[in-house]
């Protein structure tokens, strides 16, 4: 069964790479991110059980492994991001919290919706963070050339 | 080796204008701006970028400046194009290529069919609904019907983008296929859940260029486009949300 769905994470994060249209020799490795931050996710919430976390640790995933092929290939790290976190999407979550809020069960809504929420800003969160790490390491090491340059 | 400062600024305004039209972040917008016209011979180059416009200054040696703005009106996403921008910009700060040969390389990006045409895109769609149903524990049959909902989500995004559609209008559509696929199927088989489904068929309309470009905004200090591009992916969701919930509140009535 986790055959079939790392086959679909796959799936889903190169079909979202041409939706997007990111360069096609770059498709694997972009899916290959997805997959793996899934199976980070995956494995979190079977020892933590908490979403939030699980989807906290594998969107930092993505955005360290996203930034590192994106110097490494020399291409926008936005290209890998994308796919990477795409699966990770509470997409269920949300849908639940919709029939609840339709059904007029507004507490249980409610709850839905803010573990929804959660997860989402849980998402953006992690990209942020590994993202803001690399920048401050680059800007470091760039203003450390900068002052060699000026002085020479 | 000098170049007009009207061909430096058209240059770069040009690239500019494809990435920022394509859906690259703000600060790579003004950071290629920046490096290609300094790779032509410019002394100072000012550049600011919001999500519908560019605008750019370039300063000669001689005391000459010249500011152009371009306006940025249909924004699609081609990250194939950026990709191929930023190997533009690289080689002419490398000095790999020149000016002639940048210039007829952006002309040719701009102008060039990227991508698939209708059917491919619509069967990559597809894959996502299907392989969201996957993901959702779908049966068989949920999951075939997640792939046409999501092929069919796509179908309208190509009808509502040839009707020069306003913005959301296509997402909302979208959530009330989505939707309404899945009420079908659980009215005509009853023991079919319509959760995978409508689950599948929402997963194309993410927003996923809105979120990523709205956060890597806020972290490059762009406040005004992080901002915008964040209610962009908001309303997206509200309106994908409010497509769905219509259709289901008329099934559960």
């Amino acid at each position: 069964m986790l055959g079939i769905k790392l086959i679909a994470v796959f799936l889903v994060s190169a079909s979202i790479g041409i939706l997007y249209r990111i360069p096609r020799s770059l498709l694997v490795y972009a899916s290959l991110v997805g997959v793996v931050a899934w199976l980070i996710m995956y494995y979190t919430m079977l020892a933590s059980g908490t979403v939030v976390l699980a989807d906290f640790l594998a969107s930092i995933a993505v955005g360290i492994m996203a930034e590192c092929l994106s110097r490494v290939l020399k291409t926008p790290a936005t290209i890998f991001i994308i796919p990477g976190f795409i699966p990770l999407v509470p997409g269920g979550d949300a849908y639940i919290t919709m029939l609840h809020m339709v059904k007029g069960q507004y507490a249980s809504g409610a709850a839905m919706g803010m573990q929804t929420l959660l997860t989402g800003g849980a998402i953006a969160f992690g990209i942020f963070v590994s993202s803001t790490v690399f920048r401050l390491a680059i800007n470091n090491k760039m203003e450390r050339s900068c002052q060699y340059v000026d002085k020479s | 080796m000098s170049i007009l400062l009207e061909k430096i600024v058209a240059l770069s305004g040009l690239a500019g204008e494809i990435m920022l039209k394509n859906g690259a972040e703000t600060y790579r917008v003004e950071e290629t701006m920046d490096h290609m016209a300094k790779a032509c011979g410019a002394l100072k180059v000012e550049s600011f970028v919001i999500p519908t416009g560019v605008f750019l200054t370039v300063a000669e040696p001689n005391g000459r400046s010249l500011t152009v703005m371009r306006r940025v009106r249909d924004r699609t996403i081609n990250l194939d194009r950026i990709a191929k921008v930023n190997e533009v910009s690289r080689g002419l700060v490398d000095g790999r290529i020149d000016y002639q040969d940048a210039n007829a390389r952006l002309h040719h990006i701009s102008q060039e069919r990227t991508g698939f045409s209708l059917l491919p895109s619509m069967l990559a769609s597809g894959a996502v609904g299907g392989g969201t149903a996957i993901l959702q524990n779908g049966l068989f049959f949920e999951i075939a019907a997640a792939f046409v909902a999501a092929m069919l989500v796509r179908y309208i995004a190509h009808i509502v983008s040839r009707m020069n559609g306003l913005p959301f209008v296509f997402e909302f559509l979208g959530g009330m296929v989505a939707s309404f696929c899945g009420s079908v199927l659980h009215l005509i088989w009853p023991h079919l859940g319509s959760d995978a489904v409508i689950i599948g068929g929402i997963m194309p309309l993410v927003p996923g260029v809105a979120i990523t470009n709205a956060i890597r905004d806020v972290i490059a200090g762009d406040l005004l486009s992080g901002l915008s591009r964040g209610l962009e992916a908001v309303l997206t969701s509200v309106a994908v949300t409010m497509g769905v919930v219509i259709i289901l509140s008329l099934n559960v009535w």
